[in-house]
């Protein structure tokens, strides 16, 4: 099911491509997919009926396995069907035909066993901080109120918030709404964390910050993630493996295996590995495309001498 | 940065809120103390100081402008002694000091006859009318709405019914409401029962179909029964707009007030205005509705004052919105909190 690359033919060259892992990187992707399989996606398709009632095929025959603890991306270029994808697995939406199993067993409508981090943050409004945290082990767990609260002090105090932790959502910023948002689906202590271009609404400073920071969780937490994005950087810096989906219909394109070692850093993204695995998605997703270059039927608008080139 | 006193939407400042507020009273009772105490303005009347010869007039009569020079023009025919008088306005524009005067005397002088309320007696009872009203069409209205914004299925078997019934005049049910439940206040509170109910129900099942849906996906991401979808998510998502929707059916059911009140046994501040005006005590007329006015803005204001207490987590710009009278501007939280440094306890 696998088409990542045969890693026994990683040759030590200079030449770097993608497909080129470092032994330890290499050995480390083995041990990975030793790993069981927390969930698996077969032949998953959808269908939409538009708003002219035809219809629209939005994902087509999606295939793919998540092994326990992995950090999967899923990127491709808009309307893809990637948030589409996250949506059937966190059961929000019924699949039109195909299988998706969590730990063997078949997905059926959304659960507390898959934490889901939307984009717009969707944090309570009238809950406090604390409370927004607690919310999924009341409503599933039926955890008591005093054992959910305590619980609820560590993922505050594991996401940085211990001094907002009786703030009201409005009083936080977007970095901080999406850091609580993650900790309200950790607390759950789902299987997998689902998370659909959580950081796209935040500055690039605040997701560089975010980015860091949900590895930092990732290693501290027994937690499998699949995190959608279009954003190139962010998929080489988390991943493990990232999942490239053509557009229209949303097919898999390639599962690349991102040979950049961990613990990883910004900095990385400089390497050379990094750089060819970035252009290589670059590729795929922005297909080189023969720009118009013809000249526009435009009179001059501006006075003479003032030029832009 | 001065800001321009037209500027379109936003938030003006706090003392140019209160200023405004200030001139939206002071303005029409500005006009008011114009017409009542300005002689040219209007004063179509002349009150009569001396009758004089006049065959007619008596001290202390109101005679119309043209009538009294008419019969003063007549006079001086004959030779006789002429009438006089001031300037003044009909009866039903009383002063503005005399109405502040009827609304004083109305607590502290005794009523015309001793078998008809006080003013305050007359509030009191059109009060616990509303509150009783109010009360049981809300108790019934409010869940009832929640429950048709929440589930289709409930909408669908009640709302054509409760769309078809607001569109029956409460009043029409005035006969019906005193045959079935006599002459006092049970038809009165049935009316207004009926006049606020099915616009309840519609108005609060539109909020609670407003409620964000991403926040009910969050939800069953995380586990939420489609129990605690109603009673975690969807009631505490939309209270604060039932409260504000609450807010303004409460003014719907002082209208109906006036129409029940004349069912059956009249009573209530309606009785009481309707005295006065037969024994042309216009300045007491004046005086209780604008008691009616005063009592329905306390009570916005005091509600609105509630809500935010009751509300901690609205942005204290929103909870203001509403309170467009004295809101004070409160220090807001922060808008942007600073970014923590990511720190992870590990």
């Amino acid at each position: 099911m696998s088409a990542g690359p045969d890693t026994s033919l990683a040759p030590p060259l200079a030449a770097r491509s993608y497909r080129d892992q470092s032994p330890a990187v290499a050995e480390r992707f083995a041990r990975l997919k030793e790993r069981p399989v927390i969930l698996e996606v077969r032949e998953l398709s959808k269908h939409f009926r538009d708003s002219t009632g035809a219809d629209v095929l939005a994902l087509d025959r999606i295939n793919l396995s998540v092994h326990r603890r992995e950090l999967v991306c899923v990127i491709g270029p808009s309307g893809c069907g990637k948030s589409t994808l996250a949506r059937l697995i966190a059961g929000l939406d019924a699949p039109s035909s195909g299988d998706m199993l969590l730990d063997g067993k078949a997905i059926d409508g959304p659960g507390p066993d898959r934490g889901m981090v939307f984009q717009g943050y969707t944090l309570f409004p009238w809950l406090t901080v604390r409370r927004n945290i607690m919310f999924g082990p009341e409503v599933s767990r039926r955890l008591s109120s005093s054992l959910a609260e305590q619980e609820a002090q560590q993922w505050i105090d594991l996401v940085g918030l211990s001094r907002f932790a009786d703030s009201y959502p409005h009083q936080l910023s977007g970095g901080m709404k999406q850091r609580v948002a993650i900790a309200r689906a950790l607390a759950n202590r789902p299987r997998i964390l689902i998370m659909d271009e959580p950081f796209g609404a935040l500055d690039a400073l605040t997701r560089a910050q975010m980015q860091a920071y949900l590895l930092q969780i990732w290693r501290n937490v027994d937690v499998t993630i699949l995190f959608i994005t279009h954003d190139l950087d962010e998929a080489v810096y988390l991943a493990d493996r990232v999942l490239v989906l053509d557009a229209c219909p949303g097919r898999v394109r390639e599962l690349i295996e991102v040979p950049v070692p961990r613990p990883r850093t910004r900095e990385q993204l400089g390497s050379p590995e990094a750089a060819a695995t970035r252009q290589h998605l670059e590729e795929l997703i922005h297909p080189p495309i023969q720009v118009p270059t013809e000249k526009l039927p435009l009179g001059r608008m501006t006075v003479v001498g003032d030029d832009v080139e | 940065m001065r800001q321009p006193w037209l500027r379109i939407l936003g938030e003006l400042p706090p003392r140019r809120r209160a200023c405004l507020a200030l001139v939206s009273f002071l303005g029409p009772l500005a006009l008011w103390s114009i017409v009542s105490y300005v002689p040219f303005i209007w004063h179509p009347m002349i009150r009569v100081a001396d009758a004089g010869d006049a065959a007619w007039f008596s001290t202390g009569e109101l005679v119309e402008r043209e009538a009294f020079a008419d019969e003063n023009a007549r006079i001086r025919g004959e030779g006789g002694h002429l009438a006089t008088g001031a300037r003044a306005n009909p009866v039903f524009l009383p002063p503005p000091h005399a109405v502040l005067r009827a609304m004083v005397t109305g607590f502290t002088a005794p009523p015309a006859r001793p078998e008809e309320p006080w003013l305050h007696q007359a509030l009191w009872h059109s009060i616990t009318v509303i509150f009783w009203g109010f009360a049981v069409s809300s108790l019934i209205g409010v869940p009832l709405g929640i429950l048709c914004g929440a589930l289709p299925s409930v909408a669908r078997l009640t709302e054509p019914f409760v769309e078809f019934f607001r569109y029956l005049p409460a009043p029409a049910f005035g006969a019906l409401a005193v045959a079935v439940l006599g002459i006092h206040d049970a038809p009165k509170v049935a009316i207004i029962f009926v006049g606020t109910f099915f616009q309840e129900v519609l108005v609060i099942a539109n909020s609670t179909r407003r409620i964000d849906p991403a926040l009910l996906e969050a939800a069953q991401t995380l586990g939420a029964s489609r129990r605690a979808l109603l009673y975690r998510v969807i009631v505490p998502g939309i209270i604060t707009d039932v409260f504000n929707d609450m807010r303004v059916l409460l003014g719907w059911a002082w209208t109906y007030l006036i129409v029940a009140e004349l069912i059956g046994v009249s009573s209530g501040i309606t009785f009481f205005i309707n005295q006065q005006a037969k024994y042309r005590a216009y300045d007491k007329v004046f005086a209780s509705i604008i008691l009616i006015g005063l009592i329905g803005l306390a009570t916005d204001v005091a509600l609105a004052w509630l809500g935010r207490r009751l509300f901690p987590w609205l942005p204290s710009a929103r909870a203001r919105r509403r309170l467009w009278l004295f809101g004070t501007r409160r220090s807001a939280a922060p808008p942007e909190a600073p970014e923590l440094k990511a720190t992870v306890s590990a």
